[in-house]
């Protein structure tokens, strides 16, 4: 398994267990310390750019590079339809000239969920474009 | 409109091992490339830029076109 593919698996973990356990500690914690605690799990993504003894770093020869760029295009076109999608659902159900008020903890929600959206997708993508050659 | 996608082969598999059963490792460090880039070469999944291919032709001491074979598709030359 290349490095590349090391991150995508690492990273794809990271985020389902940053969301089973967000999902977890709302029911106890509601959605404030919720928030606040379980999304700094997110951190442990930055883990493979540190780890020199499982992660040697991520090696881009001409097709990793390759393998990057789409993983990347996908998840901020993945990001960008959620974004026009929720502006778009907010304008119909509000109305266009509706203000609203909305807690903190919602505000940095809605940044940590683009964070792992984009992560997730990143991810999945660069799993799937590895797949179909062989593995050691 | 193609009927088929043009594909190009390879033989990497042989020339390895015409040349003294070299590794992928091995051809994959002279090339400047990853192993997994060469596995997935001579998988078929991954076509690689000019540099590369002229870069693996140089490894085997061979023309390009002893390494890489293109095949047309039908009705696109």
């Amino acid at each position: 398994m290349s490095d590349s593919e090391k991150w995508g698996w690492w990273t794809l973990g990271v985020v389902a267990l940053t969301i089973a356990a967000y999902v977890a500690f709302v029911a106890f914690l509601g959605h404030g310390p919720a928030t606040s605690s379980v999304f700094a799990l997110l951190a442990l993504t930055a883990i493979p750019a540190s780890s020199r003894r499982y992660f040697k770093g991520r090696t881009f020869d001409e097709r990793e590079r390759q393998i990057a760029h789409r993983a990347g295009a996908a998840g901020f076109s993945v990001f960008w339809l959620a974004f026009v999608g929720v502006i778009l659902a907010i304008y119909f159900i509000k109305g266009w000239n509706a203000t609203l008020t909305v807690p903190v903890w919602a505000l940095d929600e809605t940044l940590w969920w683009a964070a792992s959206l984009v992560m997730g997708v990143q991810a999945l993508t660069t799993i799937v474009l590895h797949r179909g050659v062989p593995h050691d | 409109m193609t009927s088929r996608e043009p594909e190009i082969k390879n033989h990497i598999r042989r020339l390895r091992f015409d040349h003294g059963e070299m590794t992928q490792d091995q051809l994959a460090k002279q090339a400047g490339v990853t192993r997994h880039t060469i596995m997935a070469l001579e998988a078929g999944k991954y076509f690689p830029s000019l540099l590369l291919a002229f870069r693996i032709a140089r490894v085997f001491g061979a023309p390009i076109e002893q390494v890489f074979e293109y095949r047309a598709a039908e009705s696109n030359l």
